[in-house]
């Protein structure tokens, strides 16, 4: 069907390439683009019940109260999840078609916030929910204030 | 003082993965056409028109504008509204909104996608909710669904062969509904040696990408009483933010279903939900999540649906009628998904869904609308009041 429709001359399909370059202000989660920089995880602390969350947020999402505590997470962390992607994706920064080797992870803190990571370790079947994990960063003079300044989360033994 | 009110008439179009034969306008019409006869009712008859797509999977902004002239309802009150996946949802719910208020005789709820158009838009926006936080990641629902999959398995022990099962059962009910974009007659065997996308979601457990819309009109008692003889009741609804974070939730196996579901169950006093309810039309994105679905809505508990796959028990004709149409692994016009699971579980109420109609009476059926990373939305369908 959708062949014979390509081949019908009689609808016509028209192609529109379009490219838009938008500009993001970080507001108050400035200071954790900042952190990273520094080589720093730093998360919002919630005076309700003390739980810390990233993306840093003036106000808890769950008590709605004012959240001024910034808490450095520490290096280590351990794993929620892990998936890998086994087909080409698109790189949303470059627009282009790229393979993706290592594993896209979620890693509880030691300071107790959750964040999306990717994972040294390559092969996903080495991979058990809760083993311990350490942030390898990116050199200082290379780090822009963006989360993949941390360029994976490496297993670490116990 | 809010109005009981019915959905008197619905509509969809064939589900195609490419329709080069109609603008996305004029699907829309076809969708409305089908839905206005079904009512027999014309544009005339309609006062109020909500509708929606996820905007950013279309190419077109304001497509209100174009949309509206080819219903013939220029002029008409009305909105426009977006929310992802849930756009349908969220447009259904705003139209039982404003049906409630008894301010309009018939409100058209409209929902489209013609994803033929722009269907890379999906992979380009990368999470899309927020490019400092997700921007990194190639995020997709591939990888969103890859992600809890995986984390199900974790923690129920079950194995990739049930994730073939839900997956086969949906194609047997697809088989069954004309409607359906996906109708492949696959075995297990098919199933399990497809091409892996994202371990462990192959590309059959995948919704498609489908050029498709729908709709349904709304009234208030009194109207509805007057244009049928067949009203299907909307009982309640309910439009769920998500809480927490945006890039993990608290639980990677979960929504914010259960919690959306059991707020529902508690005021419409429904204690048994596999009892109390006897059709079912959730959107299950892709196949591993059917399983968490089953049980975030109730029917049984957590982690423990697999079982049910493998004694055989859920299908149109067996003891849990879940998604009798084929759900959403084959079809999904994104922002209209909700309303074609709206549309069937409304059919199921009335008896016409026809050759994937579930066997006996329909009392109840609920229909949900799922997007982004967890939002969901509930509609709960009666037969009387």
């Amino acid at each position: 069907m959708t062949t014979e429709q390509k081949q019908d001359p009689e609808f016509i399909q028209f192609r529109y390439p379009r490219e838009v370059t938008y500009h993001h202000a970080l507001g108050y989660q400035s200071k954790f683009a900042n952190g990273l920089k520094q080589g720093r995880i730093l998360a919002t602390k919630c005076p309700v019940d003390g739980r810390c969350t990233i993306p840093p947020r003036i106000v808890c999402p769950m008590h709605h109260v004012r959240q001024t505590e910034w808490v450095d997470q520490g290096q280590r962390g351990r794993l929620i999840s892990a998936f890998k992607i086994n087909f080409p994706m698109f790189n949303s920064r470059t627009g282009e078609l790229q393979t993706w080797e290592n594993p896209i992870i979620a890693v509880e803190l030691e300071g107790g916030a959750r964040m999306d990571g990717w994972c040294m370790e390559t092969d996903p079947s080495k991979l058990k929910t809760g083993m311990l994990l350490e942030a390898v960063w990116r050199p200082e003079e290379e780090r822009q204030g963006r989360a993949d300044d941390i360029m994976y989360w490496k297993p670490i033994e116990e | 003082m809010a109005e009981r009110i019915a959905i008197v008439g619905v509509g969809q179009t064939h589900h195609k993965s490419k329709r080069l034969d109609v603008t996305t306008a004029e699907m829309c019409a076809e969708a409305v056409e089908r839905c206005l006869e079904d009512a027999q009712m014309t544009m005339k008859d309609i006062d109020n028109i909500v509708m929606g797509s996820f905007e950013v999977a279309d190419g077109y902004y304001s497509p209100d504008k174009w949309i509206i002239p080819e219903l013939g309802a220029v002029g008409k009150s009305g909105l426009e509204m977006q929310n992802v996946g849930t756009t349908g949802g969220v447009v259904a719910a705003t139209g039982f909104n404003i049906a409630a208020t008894g301010l309009f005789d018939a409100v058209l709820c409209l929902a489209w996608q013609k994803m033929d158009e722009a269907a890379g838009a999906f992979g380009r926006g990368g999470g899309g909710t927020n490019e400092y936080w997700t921007g990194q990641f190639p995020m997709s629902p591939i990888t969103n669904f890859a992600r809890r999959a995986y984390a199900y398995m974790d923690r129920s022990g079950c194995t990739e062969e049930h994730f073939a099962m839900v997956r086969v059962k949906q194609d047997q009910c697809a088989m069954k509904n004309e409607y359906a974009q996906l109708r492949l007659g696959l075995t297990l065997e098919k199933v399990m040696n497809d091409a892996l996308l994202a371990w462990p979601i192959r590309r059959l457990h995948m919704c498609p990408t489908t050029a498709g819309a729908a709709a349904c009109i709304v009234c208030p008692e009194g109207k509805a009483k007057k244009v049928t003889n067949k009203p299907v009741w909307v009982e309640d609804w309910y439009t769920c933010h998500q809480g927490g974070s945006l890039t993990m939730a608290e639980d990677p196996t979960s929504s914010t279903l259960a919690y959306a579901s059991n707020l529902v169950y508690k005021r419409n006093g429904i204690t048994n939900p596999p009892k109390d309810i006897q059709a079912w039309e959730v959107y299950e994105p892709a196949s591993p999540a059917e399983l968490r679905w089953i049980e975030e809505v109730g029917i049984c508990e957590d982690y423990t649906a697999w079982k049910l796959f493998e004694q055989n028990k859920v299908g149109i004709d067996k003891e849990i009628p879940f998604n009798p149409s084929g759900g959403v692994t084959a079809t999904n016009p994104i922002g209209a998904t909700p309303v074609v699971r709206l549309v069937e579980a409304a059919l199921q109420v009335r008896g016409d869904a026809g050759e994937h109609q579930i066997p006996g009476t329909i009392n109840r059926a609920m229909a949900t609308g799922y997007g982004g990373q967890g939002e969901n939305v509930i509609m709960l369908l009666r037969k009387t009041l």
